[in-house]
């Protein structure tokens, strides 16, 4: 990847307009068609990602504006996986799913989505996958003999998929695992599972690990030290975590963090939408640069976009990229 | 004709359904009603509770359609509770006179606004002057504010309510201790404490069971007290007066806790309102015929009242709707003597009275409805709702919510006690408001609405009944996090 120093990004997903959350809810009370969602759903993400390009990114999403939630976009693809299909109101609601027998190898078709962002966009493109462990917390699985045996399962499942997304031209692929902070308890036997996700796939990889960010609120509080040391043994390549909302209580963590992984820091709170300047986003990343070498940082904000409105979202990304550009110029690049 | 009885009152009712029948079909016989205004009549039969409330015996209530033009229906309201016996056949025909542009008088009523929403009507100011001059009002009727309410004191300070609300929150404070994730401080909101019997009840419980246990949880305790004003916060010192190293008085806005404690976002781990979300600033929607109308009202004080005022004031009638409004701006100082302030706004607000008409209202208008509720969320909260319907949209109450829960730490709850109408077939069983209570308004609130808005926020609400005291109307909403 070529990148500049500090590269720009955005954790996953853009602001999910109030239009598009009609038009989905819409779909599942059967007033439109799958093919008129498709095609509103590839509107939209063009849109996405056109307002990325505008606001000055260096890697570009598809905003995950095709995904419903974080759970849903990969359960309902997930053969062996039974969604209740009335448990939503709501387009944001969870499914209610469970697993009954063993997962079968399949194919959950992600690719296809990778292939509709590289050809909206010229710029280094992520993908974003939501990991193992936080998927089979929301799965009920009355199959497996335990959940560490569950999310294994199902990291082989999507470990093919993410093959199949290298062979569509991915070259970093971000895989995405709040329920870590909210259950620190698992993060040995969780780590071991996102080596089996990744095992053999031929990206940079990244894993986003939160606190959450469920109605854009967050979902558990606590400090991010519960990571160290087992966060080491994972085969991946960066981390990225939020510090702008929660402050900086554990940035110096970034010191152990940067000797064995890039980081991408979070620098823009997406749980209000107080619109940071440029220079408090510069600040932040000052501060990070204390404890981690501009070479082994990544710029983000805390989490998706999702919940912001989206003049809010890309005036945040803007100060982000503005921000960043600033520290840039004080590291004489 | 649509007859619709709006309540639960057989015995008590001064005037019988059969009353009311005979009366209009006397009407019809005589020729004071034709046969086409009959076909659609709907009579709503209520009984309302507040003693002291807006409403006149009979009204007819004026519809208008998107060009402002009168509709030739009509919506007649009789409260059965307030009409006297032999009365009913002229209560009709007045209102009838009244809602016929050609006859209806002009000189018996004295106006002090144009039709307004009925949260920028008037009547929210005297509701905000009541108390900013509480203790003016109180000294005036002798009695505290609490007095005021149904069984003379507040259900939220039942001890044994407090007890079991103290002991939830101890186990929330323990299952986070056992998970390493409690906060090294734990803050603890009350909004709206009143005389802050409840806080020192609360507070004096969770020391206790703290000490009981040897949990350490008391000392580690920040407890905020939110009111309106630094005076109203002042008489709520004593009742938490061997607390005061853990408690910190806070003057706050109701509708948007956040303005002043955006530095506590996401930290509070318990949050309680009692009696708050019943007296915020509301709006009523009306459904007739698959159609939306928004209750608009106009204060006036019937000519009666206002000349015995005028008289009693040494005021002439002219002056008295301006002497209202500098009421309202200046307090009981508008008179040179404060009593005498006291003694006419007790007066004009006893008078006081709401005329309403509605309106079509356009769901689709972004300020139309309250802020967290939107026009797909109104349809479907509709599409279960009974035909033909009144209720409250506690834009309030919902803003509050809205501006609350960002306060809470994601393992945080909130618990609301006041009265809710968590089913809206109930809004066909009896009046919600508004009411007079002493010198402030009264309004159920509207828990489907509430639950709505919780949903998109992040929360699913719940609403138990106050079992603590038999025959309380009261309940209590908590959240849980919605997953």
């Amino acid at each position: 990847m070529s990148l500049p120093i500090l590269p720009t990004t955005v954790v996953g997903s853009y602001s999910m307009p109030g239009w598009l959350e009609r038009l989905k809810t819409e779909y599942f009370a059967r007033r439109i068609s799958r093919v008129d969602l498709d095609e509103i759903h590839d509107t939209a993400v063009k849109a996405a990602i056109k307002d990325e390009e505008v606001a000055g990114l260096d890697i570009i999403t598809d905003g995950e504006l095709r995904r419903d939630n974080m759970i849903d976009y990969f359960v309902e693809r997930m053969p062996g996986v039974q969604i209740n299909h009335a448990s939503k109101k709501f387009y944001y609601d969870f499914y209610d799913s469970v697993v009954e027998g063993k997962l079968p190898h399949a194919p959950l078709g992600l690719a296809e989505d990778f292939r509709f962002l590289r050809a909206n966009t010229d710029r280094e493109a992520k993908f974003c996958v939501t990991g193992p462990h936080s998927l089979s917390k929301r799965i009920r699985n009355n199959s497996y003999p335990n959940e560490a045996e569950f999310a294994r399962a199902i990291a082989d499942v999507l470990n093919l998929e993410l093959k199949d997304l290298v062979k569509a031209g991915a070259r970093y692929i971000q895989i995405d695992e709040p329920y870590y902070s909210g259950f620190p308890e698992d993060l040995a036997w969780g780590v071991e599972v996102l080596n089996t996700l990744v095992e053999g796939v031929d990206a940079k990889i990244g894993v986003h690990i939160c606190y959450g960010n469920r109605y854009g609120k967050p979902s558990w509080e606590g400090s991010y030290k519960y990571l160290v040391p087992k966060i080491f043994d994972a085969k991946v390549q960066q981390l990225t975590l939020e510090f702008a909302r929660r402050g900086d209580e554990d940035l110096e963590l970034l010191q152990e963090l940067a000797a064995h992984f890039d980081v991408g820091v979070g620098v823009i709170d997406v749980k209000t939408h107080s619109v940071e300047t440029a220079d408090i986003v510069a600040e932040r990343i000052r501060k990070a640069l204390k404890f981690a070498p501009a070479n082994r940082l990544f710029v983000l904000p805390d989490c998706g976009c999702f919940h912001l409105p989206r003049h809010v979202a890309f005036a945040k990304l803007c100060a982000m990229v503005e921000g960043t550009r600033i520290v840039r110029r004080e590291l004489g690049l | 004709m649509i007859l619709q009885f709006n309540h639960l009152q057989r015995k008590p009712a001064v005037a019988s359904s059969q009353d009311v029948i005979d009366a209009l079909y006397g009407l019809l016989e005589e020729g004071h009603l034709e046969q086409s205004q009959f076909a659609r009549l709907r009579a709503h039969l209520d009984w309302i509770q507040y003693r002291h409330n807006f409403r006149e015996p009979v009204t007819i209530v004026r519809v208008l359609d998107e060009k402002g033009d009168a509709e030739p229906w009509m919506d007649v309201h009789i409260d059965l509770r307030q009409v006297r016996p032999g009365e009913l056949r002229a209560k009709l025909l007045e209102a009838m006179s009244r809602a016929n542009p050609e006859t209806r008088p002009t000189e018996d009523r004295i106006y002090l606004e144009e039709f307004t929403p009925f949260c920028s009507s008037i009547a929210w100011r005297f509701n905000g002057l009541y108390w900013h001059h509480l203790t003016d009002w109180e000294r005036a009727t002798g009695r505290g504010y609490e007095q005021a309410l149904p069984g003379g004191k507040s259900d939220a300070n039942d001890a044994a309510a407090v007890a079991d609300s103290v002991a939830d929150f101890w186990t929330l404070l323990r299952d986070l201790e056992n998970h390493q994730r409690l906060p090294s401080e734990i803050f603890a909101l009350e909004i709206g404490v009143g005389m802050g019997k409840r806080s020192g009840l609360w507070l004096d419980r969770f020391r206790a069971l703290d000490e009981e246990r040897s949990t350490q949880y008391y000392s580690r305790l920040k407890f905020l007290l939110a009111d309106y004003s630094l005076a109203t916060l002042e008489r709520s010192r004593p009742a938490v007066s061997a607390h005061l190293d853990f408690c910190s008085f806070i003057v706050l806005d109701a509708l948007n806790p956040m303005k002043t404690l955006a530095f506590l976002r996401h930290k509070v781990l318990y949050i309680h309102l009692t009696n708050v979300y019943d007296n915020l600033p509301d709006e009523e929607l009306v459904r007739r015929e698959g159609r939306l109308y928004l209750v608009e009202v106009r204060a006036y004080l019937p000519i009666v009242e206002a000349n015995r005022n005028a008289e009693s004031f040494g005021l002439a009638l002219t002056e008295l709707a301006s002497t209202v409004q500098r009421l309202l701006e200046v307090g009981p100082d508008c008179f040179r003597d404060r009593k005498q302030g006291v003694d006419f706004w007790q007066e004009v607000w006893s008078a006081l009275r709401l005329e309403e008409r509605l309106v079509p209202f356009d769901e689709l208008r972004h300020d139309a409805l309250p802020a967290g509720l939107d026009a797909a969320q109104l349809t479907d909260v509709m599409s279960a709702a009974p035909s033909d319907l009144r209720m409250h949209l506690s834009s309030g109450a919902l803003e509050s919510f809205r501006n609350t829960v960002p306060l809470l730490h994601p393992r945080g709850y909130l618990q609301v006690q006041d009265i809710f109408i968590s089913d809206l077939n109930d809004c066909r069983l009896g009046f919600q408001g508004p009411g007079k209570l002493d010198g402030s308004i009264v309004n159920w609130v509207n828990g489907v609405l509430l639950r709505e808005v919780a949903e998109r926020a992040g929360y699913d609400v719940h609403f138990a009944p106050f079992h603590y005291r038999k025959g309380s109307r009261t309940s209590i909403l908590y959240t849980t996090q919605r997953e």
